[in-house]
């Protein structure tokens, strides 16, 4: 390179996207941060400033510390399952089988659907009674089989299943996207590799522990990132089917900062909840990648 | 290439000109002026009411040209205070709304609706005497009047009459007491034919919502705050309140006279309206659903312990929102939908009784709707008229509710109340 010249074009074609980002995303995250020490109530015309009281205040909040643990929770179940569950589908229609396609398409139409829609389908699914899925098929197993499992189990309604029923709701939604960064994951391993391992006489349950799996190491762990990062911001189901309900079980950081901003109008209150969890999901994230990239050198250095 | 880039991006310019011009051209051609009007309620559920109230609107718009009235349906009714709250923050407002007793405080103690004091000084065809006083005075602040009454019903007991004379239960009179309520509902009740099944009918049908069961605690001289409003230590966890949530709760658990809460959610359906419980507390816009369904019911005042009838009033007012830019046209809308006529035609529906004195005479007469005007007379205000903050305490008394049906047994009433006293007092205290 014998000179260095300014291209202006290429401030113009990054310039959309800056300005996008600083007016949606840079400046609501600084104004976040300032309002988050001040006492700021949307129709109260003071705003007293408090420094860091809203945060004070939060860590001795048994409401807020229930919303914390009932995430971790959430994310504990949600993501191990999601990604065990997508691989595993991953695998299934990576085969060349007539009609694949059909499958990948089905299991990625959550996706793309609206979560209020799907949340609806959900709310329906889960009714108590003749009227839910659930309990319907249970019905007809019992009549089929003599069991006498209960029919008419509240899912949302009861502490424990609520929870239950928005993990695998989650599995189900969050299926298509994370099966699709696999499948992608899965066709960038070199095929030669498969090929050295079947003349070495590796069975297919070998091949998948000490090729594919390792391969698919730094795939997994975007899944695995993603994953826990979608997990601490679940709303959208809790808003429509459980509210937070029963008895708090499933009130979760995210739906706890939209009823202290929009329910509430305290968005200073809401602002420095958003920190906390902001800070929860860095820390987590951090977490995974420092694990994972220790776990790759290893493998390396073997 | 740089001539293209410069070319592409001119014309950009020079199209989005044209583009904004047209919009702002077309808002400022236009000589109407556009009335908002919001109150709750969803658009897709068409019925006659609806059809009726939109007639009116129609006939007001003829009655002053150039108007336009734009009816604002806000869906779900926990959204309501929210959202107007918000287009208050954001300055797009409609200019006339339907203001909710049970939230008013929010919007009176923070300036979001007008005082019509001024307006109902200066209007010589206007009386305020015209309206209920004690609907008036949810709605009143001093000399300052934020609201017009538009409707509003009493919390009052309702009975199937046919499953009284089925049991051969004297109907309820006025003054009846909680013990001769807690004997009506145990003969009422018909157990099931094998152990273990839900009852197949109920003395009294109840359902979790705190709006409709804080009456309970007035009839035996508790409450959830004291007279200020501020504390609920002393109050919600008082003798008296304890005594009435011991009551309540032993309607399901211990009488079983009432459904618990998974058999009311088990069944799917308002037990009352359809005939497998004999009594619930409910307000006047039950009733169009009851006709419907051809139950022959009464109306009496809530059991009481205190000698002294009392149960808590629901009323919508009409009011304008401070940042309308069309008050005076608001004015006349309101003076129009709460006048005489337009109420008798407006409540023949059966929805609530008029605010407008006139309007609700024109529909007494019969033992139900007489019922009903007279608890006005004794009807108290709901908690969320004065205190701001009172949607806190609904959702904490409800939760501490569920947990008391689910299990007391546990924790105990007094224990409970207590807890739930002390969060109430913390929400409250909040600066």
């Amino acid at each position: 390179m014998d000179h260095q010249r300014t291209n202006w074009r290429g401030y113009v074609f990054i310039a959309p996207a800056t300005i996008y980002l600083t007016v949606f995303a840079f400046v609501p995250m600084l104004l976040a941060a300032w309002m988050s020490l001040h006492r700021w109530h949307l129709l109260k015309a003071e705003h007293p400033f408090v420094g860091f009281a809203n945060y004070v205040a939060l860590a001795q909040d048994p409401f807020f510390r229930n919303t914390i643990a009932n995430t971790v929770l959430y994310a504990a179940f949600a993501v191990p399952l999601g990604v065990i569950t997508s691989l595993a589908v991953a695998l299934l229609v990576t085969r060349q089988l007539r009609g694949v396609g059909i499958f990948r398409t089905l299991y990625y139409i959550p996706a793309v659907s609206s979560q209020v829609a799907l949340s609806m389908v959900w709310i329906w699914i889960l009714l108590p009674g003749e009227q839910g899925l659930v309990n319907f098929c249970l019905d007809r197993l019992n009549a089929w089989l003599g069991t006498g499992i209960p029919t008419d189990t509240n899912f949302l309604g009861r502490p424990g299943w609520a929870m239950a029923a928005l993990v695998a709701m989650s599995l189900w939604v969050g299926l298509g996207p994370r099966m699709v960064i696999f499948l992608a994951g899965l066709h960038a391993i070199p095929e030669p590799l498969y090929e050295a391992a079947a003349l070495d006489g590796c069975n297919a349950r070998q091949r998948f522990w000490y090729i594919t799996l390792p391969q698919l190491a730094p795939t997994t762990l975007f899944v695995i990132v993603t994953t826990t990062i979608a997990s601490f911001q679940l709303f959208t189901p809790v808003y429509m089917m459980t509210k937070g309900g029963p008895r708090r079980t499933t009130d979760v950081v995210l739906y706890h900062i939209f009823n202290e901003a929009w329910q509430k109008f305290e968005v200073g209150m809401a602002s420095a909840q958003s920190y906390v969890l902001f800070a929860i999901i860095l820390l987590a994230a951090t977490f995974q990648l420092w694990i994972m990239r220790r776990g790759l050198r290893e493998e390396t250095l073997q | 290439m740089r001539v293209f880039v410069v070319a592409t991006l001119l014309s950009a310019v020079v199209l989005l000109a044209i583009l904004s011009r047209a919009v702002v051209g077309r808002a400022a051609g236009s000589a109407r002026i556009v009335l908002r009007v919001s109150n709750w309620g969803s658009p897709a559920v068409e019925s006659g009411f609806m059809t009726l109230e939109r007639e009116i609107r129609e006939e007001f718009e003829q009655m002053h040209p150039g108007v336009r009235v734009q009816f604002e349906q806000i869906p779900g009714f926990g959204q309501y205070a929210p959202k107007l709250l918000m287009m208050h923050v954001s300055g797009s407002v409609p200019d006339v709304i339907a203001l909710d007793a049970s939230s008013a405080a929010v919007f009176i103690d923070n300036g979001v609706v007008r005082d019509l004091a001024p307006l109902v000084a200066e209007d010589p065809e206007f009386r305020l005497a015209d309206y209920f006083e004690r609907v008036v005075q949810i709605f009143r602040r001093d000399q300052r009047v934020y609201s017009i009454p538009l409707d509003f019903t009493p919390m009052m007991m309702y009975y199937n009459r046919r499953l009284f004379d089925a049991a051969g239960v004297p109907y309820p009179q006025r003054g009846w007491t909680w013990d001769e309520f807690l004997h009506a509902a145990q003969r009422l009740t018909i157990p099931a034919d094998q152990p273990g099944a839900p009852p197949r009918q109920y003395g009294m049908y109840f359902m979790n919502v705190m709006p409709f069961w804080v009456p309970w605690l007035w009839t035996n001289g508790g409450d959830v705050l004291d007279p200020t409003g501020h504390q609920a230590t002393g109050n919600f966890d008082g003798p008296r309140s304890v005594a009435a949530m011991q009551f309540l709760t032993d309607l399901m658990l211990t009488h079983h006279v009432a459904p618990t809460i998974d058999e009311g959610k088990a069944a799917g359906v308002d037990l009352f309206r359809s005939g497998r419980a004999a009594m619930d507390v409910k307000g006047h816009w039950m009733m169009i659903d009851y006709q419907a369904e051809g139950l022959d019911f009464g109306v009496v005042d809530l059991p009481t312990n205190t000698g002294q009838p009392t149960t808590v009033i629901y009323a919508s007012g009409l009011s304008i929102m401070t940042k309308s830019p069309h008050a005076d046209l608001a004015w006349e809308y309101i003076k129009y939908m709460t006048s005489r006529e337009v109420q008798v035609r407006r409540v023949s529906s059966g929805l609530a009784i008029s605010g407008n004195r006139q309007a609700a005479a024109h529909y007494a007469g019969t033992p139900v709707e007489d019922a009903f005007i007279a608890a006005v007379e004794y009807a108290r205000a709901p908690w969320g008229a004065t205190v701001e903050r009172y949607p806190v305490v609904e959702a904490l008394g409800e939760e501490m509710m569920e947990d008391l049906l689910r299990s007391r047994a546990a924790l105990g009433v007094q224990t409970e109340l207590h807890r739930a006293a002390q969060l109430i007092d913390a929400a409250l205290a909040e600066p």
